[in-house]
């Protein structure tokens, strides 16, 4: 870790960032990233599984408890993947809420940002219950139980992503709280 | 002092906005039952037609398509321009043999298929989520695309336009669900219902039981229902595990760009008591009339 000459560890940017910024930081990388999923994505002939970006969010958003201004974006984000996947307006906001209430919930009952096992668990078994609630809702309204391989693939891509890139969805605290508790 | 959470949050608070987070999730669900009434969900679909001339109705090149090889893409387009010049020198030959084609049909007194226009668009957004299988193409009405267009490919039949912005139409694609198309089989004529498979291919019912389709034979829409024009190809008849199933042929060429043309239109059959009578018409004139119709 990089020390300054008084021998404390030196802070980076992103850690003497608010909430409020992360959080528009955040939403801009998945609104870039799921415009960029809506063109055709093949790849030398492949077809690549593209990730539910605003999932991040819910996640990691959801870590630091609830608050307003993500289940605003969360909601605008699920009515934006409504309206691209052709799905019953409403679907992937329910996705989206559910999920970053379970993260919030969860948040409250554990300690996701010190304990390694539930750091882990906790946003696969976040993924899990949002993958399942947009395949149930899916084959709901589809009348028919809809194909679940893209999904998974989907769900992998995402959770993989996820595990990289999950800084970026880290508030520290929640909007509008006091300082303090930032990671 | 008020206990804090872990999340340094006040729990009268925390309650507040685990309500507010119910009353949205509450609103949302309240919305997508409502939307199970056709007459809401028309309200949504100038929301939906909006967003999707914004989203596929650019023509700007994407990044995307600028990382995944648009300069290949750009190498075709130049060699598939060379390839229509020297086709142009065969385009004469065709009118001429075309007008041939309609003398004969007009000697036979034959009704043969209307002649193809479309509007050629490239796909802009595809979305292969749980929910229909569905291409956003970059033509709209503005460009002369008609409600319920046939979409096509270099394979074969694509899907067809279900709905219909400015700029853009959605495409429902003959792989879904949902879709059904009547077919028939090229050389053994044998009818069915196509719809799309969760395995990639499609699965065909309504079929006659004691005939069955041909290994390998090419499956072109029956024409029935009036929804297709008959005789595009949809794919190739595969025998496995004992059912029919079809490999589409759109799969095998998916080049980025459909065409998009008008579906049939069938017009609406006179009443009886306007239709003149035997003996004012003259009975062979009405025979060849009734021959005419036939496919």
């Amino acid at each position: 870790m990089a020390r300054r000459k008084s021998g404390r560890p030196s802070k980076s940017l992103w850690s003497q960032t608010g909430p409020t910024p992360r959080l528009l930081f955040g939403a801009f990388a998945i609104a870039a990233i799921g415009l960029l999923g809506l063109t055709p994505k093949t790849l030398f002939g492949l077809s690549i599984a593209w990730p539910y970006a605003a999932l991040w969010g819910a996640v990691g958003w959801g870590r630091v408890g609830l608050s307003l201004r993500p289940m605003v974006f969360l909601i605008i984000f699920g009515l934006i993947q409504d309206i691209s996947f052709n799905a019953p307006l409403g679907c992937f906001v329910i996705v989206n809420l559910v999920v970053y209430g379970f993260s919030a919930w969860i948040a409250s009952m554990f300690d996701v940002m010190h304990e390694p096992l539930v750091a882990v668990i906790a946003p696969v078994l976040q993924f899990i219950s949002g993958f399942l609630v947009l395949w149930l809702m899916a084959s709901a309204l589809e009348d028919h139980a809809v194909r679940a391989t893209p999904l998974v693939a989907a769900f992998l891509t995402t959770g993989v992503i996820y595990a990289i890139v999950h800084k970026m969805f880290d508030l520290g605290r929640a909007p509008g709280q006091p300082v303090g508790q930032t990671t | 002092m008020a206990r804090l959470s872990r999340s340094g949050q006040k729990p009268g608070k925390r309650s507040a906005k685990r309500l507010i987070l119910f009353v949205f999730i509450f609103g949302a669900a309240a919305l997508v039952v409502a939307q199970s009434a056709p007459q809401i969900r028309h309200v949504f679909d100038p929301v939906r037609t909006a967003a999707g001339d914004q989203l596929g109705g650019s023509d700007s090149i994407s990044l995307w398509a600028r990382i995944s090889g648009q300069a290949a893409r750009e190498r075709r387009i130049r060699d598939l321009e060379s390839e229509v010049r020297e086709l142009s020198r065969y385009k004469a030959a065709a009118i001429s043999m075309a007008e041939r084609l309609e003398a004969y049909e007009n000697i036979l007194n034959l009704m043969g298929e209307p002649p193809v226009r479309g509007v050629t668009a490239r796909v802009t957004a595809e979305s292969d989520g749980p929910f229909a299988q569905t291409l956003l193409a970059n033509a709209g009405r503005a460009q002369g695309v008609d409600p319920g267009a046939i979409a096509l490919n270099e394979g074969g039949l694509v899907g067809r336009v279900i709905q219909l912005g400015e700029y853009s139409s959605r495409i429902l694609l003959i792989t879904d669900f949902n879709s059904r198309i009547p077919v028939m089989g090229e050389v053994s004529g044998v009818r069915a219902i196509l719809f799309g498979g969760r395995d990639g291919l499609g699965s065909l019912t309504d079929l006659p039981e004691r005939s069955g389709f041909i290994e390998g034979e090419r499956i072109l829409t029956s024409a029935e229902g009036g929804a297709f024009p008959r005789g595009l190809v949809v794919g190739e008849a595969r025998l496995l595990g004992g059912d029919w199933r079809v490999k589409f042929g759109m799969a095998n060429r998916s080049g980025g760009y459909v065409q998009m043309v008008p579906p049939p239109l069938i017009e609406t059959p006179a009443p009886v008591e306007d239709i003149p009578a035997a003996d004012a018409t003259g009975g062979p004139a009405q025979a060849s009339a009734a021959q005419g119709v036939r496919q």
